[in-house]
């Protein structure tokens, strides 16, 4: 099923950009990449490595793999509409539907054959634990071998030291399993891309921090969560190239990417993965822009290509939901001020302790500001819990209570 | 000229018409039905006719509720949210916190100096503690939802009733008559089992109560024992007003004003 679905959106891209004389908007290189991404996990001839968000996709594949975090999977079923049936198969062996739908999608899928079965599977102890069980029951499901990343939630030398070590024996993990050895040139050239690739990306998101700002609700809508299993390679350079390119373009032409924006809005944690009207109201009738999302952003620095290990640890540690909450907090609070937003949207993603269990803190942290939060209370994944209706009325009196105050930046 | 607004909520259709002077003309309140076309039609029909003009005398018109979208007519739609908190503004200028427990949902609002909402909070998964939730509990009790309201008076105590599932707490009250409870200690257990719900919801806009002047609305702030039970648990007093169903039309006709002029 999902393997006709990719090679259908990549042929469905292909052609409207066939069509359009080879132009294609960058958020259809975007989707046309993610497509690629998709067929290439389930060609049935790449070797496979599923994954936690926080693994090193970039190392897996200079060793040749194609690795992905097992949450793409819940998401890309949840914006096919189908998620439905499969999440049902996760509750008939005995899950909660209090338990994350990102990771019972994901469940349901490997018990009906969806997942392709993997050569090896690297787990992360960040950004969640749920994630971690998830490929802990994949592992026993395939009886294939299991890496477990332990990032820690400090950043010190040692912290950097320790994670390091980690990657090098996840190396030796990979090549006794595969037996694909680490060429240090090959990674070498991954990471300059990957390099190269960060730094393009954080022009992307100073020119999107313009006001008003050239990128849409859309742009960049799960934008580097997703492109992180691209990265190293140079088609990553290449698309965020053509954001750069297209985000200065617009800018240089005095075109907002909502037209007449203004609420600026940032997005905690990820989006909402099925079809639904929300971002089309905030667009339409108040021009309001999710300007940044918490995901998006580049807490690391440039790696060394010679030595990566360390600069590899550090990118994995430097996500927000890694550490404390105060750290979380004080994240958020920089890319409020950086993006000036008068408001933030917390999903409150159902089963998530991420999302939910720092809600209060978070709220508390972002009106120390004056920005308020809206915490929505929606399962991400599963639509059967959503209710039009419900929603729509709490983001319009959100909408209705920023305009009617004070901005925070005034 | 008159100025109409319309709260069409899950169960009741409310209408207020006030003139141009922001007096209350008319009122109606209609039970919402499957078909919320024709309730709009009736309560528009019924503050018109209670007030004596035609509707060519409505300058403007603007909705409000769950069904705001289907008012044809409307110049605009405004949330419930802010629609409350401009009607209850407008009846009671102090309230800085207004208390709205509807038929399907219960919102906390924190109001500014100016009524404007400096931030709201709703309840969240479930609709327990609100208006379908009361009905449930008068049909499993077998009183009319009408009488509830003074039920818990004079009762020996209040039971707990510890579940707030709608469908739990229904089938934990009729267990509870089968062991022999009497009804006005359940209605009192009910009522305070609301008042804490409702309390959790206010603590998270409003962390702090001190200066802070509590008002209610919606169709459950006619129920008086529920009212004496929220404010017993804020150890604070509630303002209610007259006809606390129709605060969020109230609001809508205001911004119907409003917004006419703009």
């Amino acid at each position: 099923m999902l393997k006709d679905y990719f090679e259908n959106l990549e042929k469905g891209i292909v052609s409207s950009i066939q069509e359009q004389g080879g132009k294609a908007s960058p958020r259809k290189l975007y989707s046309l990449e993610i497509a690629r991404v998709g067929k290439r996990l389930y060609s049935g001839t790449n070797k496979v490595a599923w994954c936690g968000v926080t693994a090193p996709f970039d190392l897996l594949y200079a060793m040749g793999l194609t690795s992905c975090f097992v949450e793409f999977v819940g998401a890309m079923l949840a914006s096919t509409g189908m998620v439905g049936d499969i999440i049902e198969v996760a509750d008939h062996v005995g899950y909660s539907s209090d338990v994350c739908s990102y990771h019972r999608a994901v469940t349901g899928a490997a018990i009906k054959g969806l997942m392709p079965r993997p050569e090896l599977l690297v787990g992360t102890t960040n950004p969640c634990s749920g994630g971690l069980g998830v490929i802990e029951n994949l592992a026993r499901h395939f009886s294939k071998p299991l890496f477990i990343l332990n990032i820690p939630q400090g950043d010190s030398d040692h912290d950097v030291a320790y994670l390091a070590g980690q990657m090098r024996d996840l190396t030796e993990f990979v090549s006794t399993h595969t037996g694909n050895k680490l060429d240090r040139e090959r990674l070498k050239a991954v990471i300059e891309n990957t390099n190269k690739a960060r730094e393009l990306l954080i022009e992307v998101f100073d020119l999107a921090k313009q006001s008003p700002s050239p990128a849409n609700n859309k742009d960049l809508n799960n934008f580097l969560i997703s492109l992180a299993l691209i990265l190293g390679r140079e088609e990553c350079v290449d698309l965020a190239k053509a954001y750069r390119d297209e985000f200065a373009r617009r800018i240089a032409n005095n075109q907002s990417g909502v037209e007449g924006e203004k609420i600026r809005l940032m997005w905690i944690q990820n989006r909402i993965q099925f079809r639904n009207p929300l971002e089309k109201v905030l667009e339409n009738e108040y021009k309001a822009l999710i300007v940044i999302d918490e995901l998006n952003d580049i807490a690391w620095d440039p790696i060394d290509p010679d030595d990566p290990f360390e600069g590899l640890a550090r990118r994995s540690m430097s996500i927000s939901f890694n550490g404390t909450s105060f750290r979380r907090i004080e994240s958020l609070k920089r890319l409020a001020k950086d993006y000036k937003i008068h408001g933030a949207i917390n999903p409150c993603n159902w089963g998530c302790r991420q999302g939910t269990g720092t809600r209060g803190l978070i709220e508390a942290g972002l009106r120390d500001i004056g920005v308020p939060v809206l915490n929505l209370e929606v399962d991400c994944v599963d639509e059967r819990k959503f209710t039009e209706g419900q929603f729509r009325t709490r983001i319009e009196a959100f909408m209705e209570m920023i305009q009617s105050n004070p901005s925070p930046w005034q | 000229m008159y100025y109409l607004g319309i709260d069409i909520g899950s169960l009741s259709c409310d209408a207020v018409l006030i003139d141009r002077e922001r007096n209350m003309v008319a009122t109606s309140v209609v039970p919402t039905g499957a078909r919320n076309r024709e309730a709009i039609a009736m309560a528009t029909e019924f503050v018109l006719s209670r007030a004596g003009i035609s509707r060519d005398k409505v300058k403007a018109v603007v909705s409000t509720g769950y069904g705001r979208d289907r008012v044809e007519e409307k110049l605009t739609s405004v949330t419930e949210i802010t629609c409350h908190a401009k009607g209850i503004q407008s009846l009671h200028s102090g309230a800085k916190v207004l208390i709205d427990i509807g038929g399907q949902d219960s919102k906390c609002i924190l109001m500014s100096d100016k009524g404007t909402v400096v931030n709201f909070a709703m309840n969240d998964k479930c609709a327990a503690g609100t208006g379908r939730f009361l009905e449930a509990m008068a049909r499993a009790l077998q009183v009319d939802i009408n009488d509830m309201g003074d039920l818990d008076a004079g009762a020996d105590g209040a039971l707990t009733i510890s579940s707030m599932c709608t469908v739990f707490a229904e089938s934990e009250v009729v267990s509870l008559i089968a062991e022999g409870a009497g009804v006005n200690e359940i209605v009192k257990g009910l009522n305070r089992s609301i008042a804490s719900r409702t309390v959790s919801l206010i603590k998270r806009v409003v962390p702090d109560f001190s200066g802070m002047q509590f008002a209610m609305s919606g169709g459950v702030a006619r129920n008086k024992g529920v009212v004496r039970a929220i404010e017993e648990a804020l150890d604070y007093n509630v303002f209610v007003p007259e006809i606390p169903d129709t605060v969020g039309a109230l609001g809508a006709a205001l911004f119907a004003i409003e917004r006419s002029l703009q």
